[in-house]
């Protein structure tokens, strides 16, 4: 059986603030309908690393390659933003925060990015984002400004604003951190149903169950290395290394 | 009276409501400049090169470390001085060129409001929530569409109220401009009181008039920022 292309590919990741390495080489592979979660501690740098994939950082070194298409950087600054612009509108991704545009309705949040950088004509992606809203439940908060919703409404809107790119993949930095505990399922429910559809994502997550439930593979980072990886089931029952086992005692 | 309010002949209000005419066309012509002067200066102010910062902090406290009025004489006699030197240069048989009181009272106005409003821009744009623009980025827009779809917007919320209140200083201090000679509301005052010897009756209504044009400016903002502030909640 041949394999699924592979859509985002990051090789020996390295990136350091100022005198501070976060991530000290860290490789990873992506192949369509993958479903990576990624755990660690805080501070272990899984953040920082998924933020290197849409270059929202910029790798100290290390070459990310994107669908095919390898990312060049030269001096800590992409060499062609326009190539980034590119690769950024076929990686959805979702923020811990939401980041939801507090000037426009939930519609025209989701809306704005087809509008905007794919030139979709209005109609059409209205209709899209009326879709999409129904899909995660929203339907009839539309019209509405997102200071007007909860913190899981807003991150399922967040979640159909990166969808109505259809993005080939979609990067979820903790989105569920930020919850309150009774909000937290519903964002879940939301990305395991895009995960049974085969949605290509890469997930920061504290949500073990979760991870142990949808990911195809766990990532388990540690100062900055990969400490641990693999399927899900044989990590959690047999951890590989002290710090992994560690790590889902505390957590768990 | 009433009389020597009238249009006409025998009163004065037909040459202050020309007078009037010229001091909102200044403070109209004057509020653009200024706006884009305050933008360029809070652009300058917050780059990253360090020659553009230098640029920016120095023009805003000159213009904020100068009266006025001083601004406005320096641009009046010395700007019309240069450009006369440059045209008799360019062409030693011209006669110099006409530096209009408008045109200096625009520059000069403009150059304060712009290092005020520079100042409140720059405090809005870092009252921004960069998560905002960082989901702008991630979606692919470029940052002209960023600044444009997103910051700008937003920067309206919380730069309004101070830029409202310096237009509304702004509108007051035409009233400087009658000092080099524009016929603005101020000064067909002052020729009016000079004539008439009605000192209360004028300097009265043109009180008057100057708080009206205030009061009407405030209704406009209270306007502009309930449409600024959709979607935030109010406590």
């Amino acid at each position: 059986m041949t394999q699924p292309e592979i859509i985002i590919k990051a090789e020996d990741i390295h990136k350091s603030f100022g005198s501070v390495e976060v991530l000290k080489g860290i490789s990873l592979e992506a192949r369509k309908h993958d479903v990576i979660s990624i755990l660690g501690s805080s501070g272990s740098g899984k953040s920082t690393f998924l933020r290197c994939m849409n270059f929202l950082e910029i790798p100290s070194s290390g070459t990310v390659t994107v669908l095919g298409e390898k990312v060049l950087v030269r001096n800590n600054k992409p060499q062609d933003i326009r190539q980034i612009e590119v690769i950024r509108s076929r990686l959805g991704m979702v923020f811990q925060q939401f980041n939801l545009w507090s000037h426009r309705t939930v519609l025209e949040n989701v809306m704005e990015g087809p509008i905007q950088v794919k030139r979709v004509p209005k109609p059409e992606a209205r209709e899209k984002a009326e879709a999409l809203l129904v899909r995660v439940g929203l339907e009839d908060r539309m019209h509405m400004y997102s200071s007007q919703l909860s913190g899981g409404q807003q991150q399922r809107v967040a979640i159909a604003r990166a969808l109505a790119m259809e993005p080939d993949a979609i990067l979820f930095d903790e989105p569920t951190s930020a919850l309150d505990p009774e909000l937290v399922g519903e964002v879940l429910k939301v990305i395991k149903s895009l995960a049974a559809e085969g949605t290509t994502m890469i997930v920061v997550t504290h949500e073990m169950a979760f991870a142990r439930e949808v990911s195809s593979e766990v990532v388990f980072l540690h100062e900055g290395r990969i400490a641990e990886q693999g399927a899900p089931d044989e990590m959690f029952t047999h951890p590989k290394t002290d710090v992994f086992e560690r790590f889902i005692a505390k957590v768990r | 009276m009433f009389e020597l309010l009238s249009f006409g002949d025998a009163g004065w209000g037909d040459e202050m409501l020309r007078g009037l005419a010229i001091t909102v066309q200044l403070a109209a012509v004057t509020l653009p400049v200024g706006l884009i002067l305050g933008f360029l200066a809070a652009y300058a102010s917050l780059s990253h090169a360090r020659p553009l910062r230098f640029i920016g902090y120095s023009y805003t406290t000159i213009m904020r470390g100068l009266p006025e009025i001083l601004t406005l004489f320096v641009v009046y006699y010395g700007v019309g001085l240069l450009l006369n030197a440059l045209a008799l240069w360019w062409n030693p048989e011209s006669r110099g060129i006409d530096f209009s009181p408008f045109a200096a009272g625009v520059i000069a106005l403009g150059m304060v409001f712009g290092a005020f409003a520079g100042e409140v821009i720059r405090g809005a744009f870092n009252s921004l929530d960069l998560g905002q623009a960082e989901a702008g980025r991630a979606i692919g827009m470029t940052k002209i569409q960023i600044f444009r779809r997103i910051q700008l917007p937003q920067l309206w919320r919380f730069a309004l109220p101070g830029l409202g209140n310096l237009w509304i200083n702004m509108l007051k201090d035409t009233a400087l401009v009658s000092v080099i000679a524009l016929n603005d509301l101020m000064r067909m005052t002052k020729v009016a009181v000079g004539v008439t010897k009605q000192p209360f009756t004028f300097y009265l209504t043109v009180c008057l008039i100057y708080w009206a044009m205030c009061l009407a400016s405030e209704f406009v903002l209270a306007w502009m920022e309930r449409r600024a502030n959709r979607g935030i909640r109010r406590a």
